[in-house]
Order: structure tokens, then sequence, then C-alpha cells
């Protein structure tokens, strides 16, 4: 079995490599893709930006190093407008590293709503059935049980079913949880069963070379048998350049996160005038309660319980609608959220352990637009929709509503001013929100399209097989595919169109 | 209409020159000097001076609990993450700091600045970048007070405080082993 390579380390010398199958990014894309074709007896490649981080010694719980080191742009991209924080994993296994572990595969209606406006004709949910499965099995996917829902999901479930909504203990790819509650800084016990944990080892055992701190800058001969893809080693704390060496490959797998793919893919001079376009964020809003009794809710694991009453699955529109999800997080990120200076901002932090907390995610359509800035990086616009603002407002007052029903003394929306509300009577304050940039703390998670697939060229930037227009062999494998938002959780989405499409290469070159 | 004569035109450029030349000496008057701190890596003495007292009106110390802002010098944790920043990010934080420091002066026309303001009033304007009409000064609020926020509270020596008993790995690991 190979070991991971460090290129930050001091032995490493770079030479110039070759390989069949060279994949950029070691997320839920990049790595199953590794690991699909390296178990085919493929030559692979596997090269990622960030670092190799397990087990309690590199995965400390704390806000500061973990967001710096596990986040891209260590946790700071946003739009270009500042309105919403854009948070992708920027280390080896990708998002998985850092996400909450949410098991939410694609909806029929989504698949229906593809093919039937947006020409994804190959991919029905019974087509996909097998790589779905294949997907669940990578991770290990089973229900959270009921005696691992902490406080602070309890409290969002007591206040759903007190109003009547309908709700569900989510899927998770944990096993052996321990309930640490830091999965967002990543999960130092390793009972997530992500790409670093499966796919990456399965990848390694069947001969591939794994490269960490190794950022592709370049691909060039897009069109030539042989790509040759420039790539610049970093230093330990991975923002510093050291050296740079070229592979040579027959084939680029590109899975960089829509915003990594789209900025890498422009700055190679590719793709179409499609690519970049057609960008989901489905940004989502953050809320909190103040509860009479402690809730301990950085303990335990974070997001178990979801409150689905509202939302949509429609062949028409793809998924809409919007649902609560309870969430905490280490005392860090939660104080970079409350945007109150002064002694008030310091009481609400000081009552941690009363606190109970959502996020409210609100699907959008596909309005945002990846770009590359002189410098060469990625810079994305986009604006809030008028019917996004509406769902969104709708969206808050149901989870305030559910966290007054069961008990809050106080709800507050982190906005500036905070919108603080102590009882129902006052959720029409809750119109006055506008979301204009700067007046709200919105967080993406789930970025989407910016390379979707399609069947011509005039309305998608890669073709039903994931290969990018205009190019000779190279490919998008991530969330960039999407022609909209997938689903509510993309790991399992984009686990499952991984197999999908790396499954038709290996017939391809058989 | 005359055209512009040399000698106009010196005297014009003259004037513009020596009046702007006064500006900027009007402002750096103004601020003050700040006393010099070692071991800067992107910030200015007067620069740093300022991210201070932003952290110091953001966090205070005392209220619900006693530790602040300036029992962790978060400046010099600013000044230390924007060494690891591109030289575009540096840049424009340096020009955010600047825009708050003179902020009293451009949005409020009080000739003052914000490092030389009472602390009262330094909370008063600060607060008001968050909900100014100005996209820019509210997009500043937020970007600094999202690190600030977080910095902080990742603050070992403010966990009490907050309630909040550390890393659950280390508190697991010590928990004595239950009985059989």
């Amino acid at each position: 079995m190979n070991d991971v390579l460090d290129c930050s380390a001091g032995e490493f010398a770079p030479n110039d490599l070759t390989c069949d199958y060279l994949v950029i990014g070691s997320g839920c894309g990049g790595g199953t893709a590794a690991r699909v074709l390296a178990e085919a007896g493929k030559d692979v490649i596997l090269l990622e930006e960030g670092g190799d981080f397990v087990g309690p010694t590199r995965l400390t719980q704390r806000d500061t190093p973990m967001y710096d080191q596990l986040y891209t742009d260590r946790g700071g991209r946003t739009s270009k407008d500042r309105t919403v924080n854009i948070l992708s994993g920027r280390v080896l296994g990708g998002g998985g590293v850092i996400n909450a572990c949410d098991v939410v595969p694609i909806h029929d209606a989504t698949w229906a709503y593809w093919q039937k406006h947006h020409g994804w004709s190959e991919f029905s949910a019974a087509a996909m059935a097998s790589y779905l499965q294949r997907a669940l099995a990578d991770l290990s996917a089973n229900r959270i049980e009921e005696r691992q829902v902490n406080r602070n999901n309890q409290i969002l479930r007591q206040g759903a079913q007190a109003l009547g909504w309908r709700g569900e203990l989510m899927m998770h790819n944990r096993v052996n949880c321990q309930g640490l509650g830091s999965c967002l800084i990543g999960c130092p016990a390793s009972a997530k069963r992500n790409p670093r944990m499966v796919a990456i080892p399965k990848a390694l055992s069947a001969g591939a070379r794994v490269y960490v701190r190794a950022r592709a800058t370049r691909i060039r001969e897009a069109m030539a048998e042989r790509k040759r893809v420039e790539v610049q080693t970093l230093d330990g704390k991975g923002y510093h350049p050291v050296n740079r060496f070229a592979i040579d490959a027959r084939h680029v797998i590109v899975a960089a996160n829509p915003v990594g793919t789209v900025a890498l893919l422009r700055n190679s001079g590719l793709g179409n005038d499609t690519l970049g376009r057609h960008v989901s964020l489905q940004p989502q809003v953050p809320i909190v309660a103040l509860m009479p009794d402690p809730v301990r809710a950085f303990d335990g694991i974070p997001q178990a319980y979801a409150l689905t009453e509202f939302e949509r699955h429609d062949p028409d529109v793809g998924l809409t609608g919007f649902r609560v999800e309870s969430i905490f997080g280490t005392p860090g990120v939660l104080g970079s959220l409350v945007g109150q200076p002064g002694a008030a901002g310091k009481a609400l932090m000081a009552q941690l352990d009363h606190v109970a907390a959502s996020l409210i995610l609100i699907p959008d359509q596909p309005v945002g637009q990846i770009g590359v800035r002189r410098d060469g990086r990625p810079e994305v616009d986009y604006t809030l929709a008028a019917e996004w603002k509406t769902r969104a407002r709708q969206a808050i007052k149901a989870a305030a509503q559910a966290y007054f029903a069961a008990g809050a003394k106080m709800v507050v929306v982190p906005a500036a001013p905070p919108l603080v509300l102590q009882s129902t009577a006052q959720l029409a304050q809750i119109e006055t929100l506008t979301f204009e940039p700067g007046t709200i703390s919105l967080i993406s998670a789930h970025q989407q399209g910016g390379a979707r697939l399609g069947a011509s060229d005039a309305t998608s930037a890669c073709d039903l097989t994931g290969q990018l227009w205009g190019t000779r062999d190279v490919f998008v494998c991530d969330g960039s595919v999407f022609p909209s938002t997938s689903s509510s959780h993309t790991m399992t989405p984009i686990i499952t169109m991984a197999h999908a499409l790396i499954d038709r290469l290996v017939a391809r070159s058989a | 209409m005359n055209p512009v004569t040399r000698r106009r035109f010196l005297v014009l450029g003259g004037t513009a020159t020596a009046l702007a030349a006064g500006a900027v000496g009007g402002l750096a008057w103004l601020r003050g000097a700040a006393p010099d701190v070692a071991g800067l890596h992107v910030l200015t003495a007067e620069q740093y001076r300022t991210f201070a007292a932003i952290a110091r009106t953001h966090l205070p110390r005392g209220g619900a609990f006693p530790p602040g802002a300036d029992d962790f010098d978060l400046a010099r944790m600013f000044d230390g993450y924007l060494a690891d920043q591109p030289t575009t990010d540096r840049h424009d934080a340096g020009l955010a700091i600047n825009l708050v420091e003179f902020g009293p002066l451009l949005f409020d026309h009080h000739a003052v600045t914000f490092s030389n303001l009472p602390p009262d009033a330094q909370l008063a304007h600060w607060s008001g970048w968050g909900t100014a009409q100005q996209q820019t000064r509210r997009e500043i609020f937020w970007s600094f007070s999202r690190f600030l926020g977080l910095t902080f509270y990742d603050h070992e020596a403010v966990w009490p405080h907050i309630h909040y008993p550390g890393p659950s790995f280390a508190r697991l690991a010590s928990r004595p082993a239950e009985a059989p």
C-alpha cells in the first residue's frame, strides 16, 4: 500500500511525473474517482492542495488552527459582496472531513426535473439506483439512533412536534461515534466514513499515488493525447509556494469543488461560455434560541434532527421550500456569528450552554457565477433572488415558532443589529430583514454547478460523460456538474454521481 | 476661455499639491503617532493601534465576564493572519483599518479619529458600521467581527466564562473508566 506523500516535507524532491489518470481534488468526487479508477487497475495520481489531517494530534478541535488548515481560504471565502460565507474543505478528504455527516440522497423528483428540463436523459432515479447503493455502502450510511440525539436536537424536534410538523432523525456516515461534537472541524476519533477514511485508503491500497500540499495551477494541451498539468507545491502551512513540477497524464479529472474547479479550468483557458455559470450556493441562515435550562449543545452529534415539513420536491422545479436542522459547533465559530459589539455580544455568549441553534437550509436557483480575477483567484458573484428572500423570511418564522413552542425565552437571528425576538407576537419583525449585503451572516456549505453536464454545448459546460466540451479527456467530477441544487446535503449526491461518471470512463477505456 | 498659461498652471498645481500635502499632514496629525510595536509583519504601528481599538470595542473587558480582546492581543493575531494572506488581501485589510480610523471624520464629521475617541463613542461609532448605509462599511464590520469572534472565543481563558468545558476528545480520554 502506498503512503500519502506530503510535498511540503523537507525530503520531497519535485520531479515530473507521468500517469494515465490524474485526479485533482480529493473530496467526495475526487476521492471516489481515484479509488474507482485505481481499483479498476488504472495508473492514478491524486492531488490535494490541503494537508493530511487524521487523529487527535492533528485534529485538535480548536477553531483557529482548524479553520486555518481545513477550510478553503481559511474559512474566509465569501461571495463578491461578502453576503455569503462560502465554506469548503481544503484537506485530504475534502468536504467530507469538515461536514456534519448528513446522508441525503438525490430525490426522485430532482432526477425527474433534470431529465425533463436539463436533458439528463440517461440519469433517471432507477438508472442511478445502483450507484446510490454504492455511495451508501461507501458511507456506511445508517440512521442516527435515539440515544445519540442531544438536547439541542431534542429541542427542535419538541417544537416541531408541538406544532404538528413533520421531521426526522437523519441518516449519517458515522460509525462508533463518540459524540465529540466537533464534526465541523474534523473528527479526532475518525468516526466519519468520509473519503479520507474509505476511498483514499482503498485508492492507496490499489496503487494510487496521493500527493498533498500540491496545487494544480494549469492544464496545458487539453486537446492532446497527453495533457501536461503544472503543479505548485506548498509549504507546511499550505499558503506559500515552494516548488513546481509537472505531471503528464492521458486523462485529467478535475474535482476541486465548484469554485476551485472553475478557477483551474478558466486559468487554463478552457471551457465554453457556460463554464462558471449556473452556480447554486444554497445559502443557509443561522438562528439561535436561548433556553431556560442548560442545553450543552457542544456535546453530542451536532446535526441529528431535520424539520422537513416545508421541504418540497417538484419534478418541474427541483428541490425547493426549506428545512431546519439543528447544528452546533465549537465556541469560536459561534462567536464569529455574533455581530453584536460590546457588552451585549459578550452577554449572549456567556449563556452559551443555554443556547440551542439551527441552520435553515433554503435551496436556491442556480443564479451565481464563478469568475477569475486578474491575480488568478476565483470570484463568486452571487445575488440573492427576491423569491429566495421571501422563502427565507418564511423559514426564519417557522424556525422561531418551533423554538418558542419548545419553550425558548428568546430567539436571535445573527444580523447587524441582531434581530431579537421575545415571543411569537414579534414574528412580524422578521419581515424587516432585507438580506442586503452586509446586513446578515449567511453560510454556504453546499456549492453546486458551474460546470453543469448536459447534452448540448450551448447550455452546458460538460457533456453527459463529464468531459469538458472542447477538450480531449478532461473531465469534471464534483458538485460542479449538477444543473441545480441536488439535495439539502451534497456528500451523497456527489459520491453517487462520481461512481456513475467514473464507471463510464472505465468502461470507455476498456 | 483663456488658455491656461504656464504660470497659471504652476500656481494651480502648486496650490493643489500644497492642499493635498496639507490634508495628508492634517490626517496624520489628527491620527497622531503610535508607539512602536516590535515584530509586526504587515500592519504599521498606527494600523495595529487602530485594530487593537476595534478589538477592544468589539470585545471589551468586563461586562458578562472579565476577559476582553486586550488580554489576548488580537491585533497581533490579525497581523500574523495577514502575513499568510495574498498581497491584495493585506493591502485591502490595511485600507479597511485606515477607513475605520478616519471613520469619525469621514462619516460623522468629527475632527477626531477612531483610536482617539472615548470608549463609549468608539462603541457607538463601531456599532454604526454594522448598520451603515454604505455597503463597504457593513462588509468591513462583518469581516472584522468574524475574525475577532473566532479568535477570542477559541481562547481557553474565555471558556470557563461561557461554560464551555474545552475540547471533548481530551475530556473523554481523561474520564475514568466506568465500572463493569
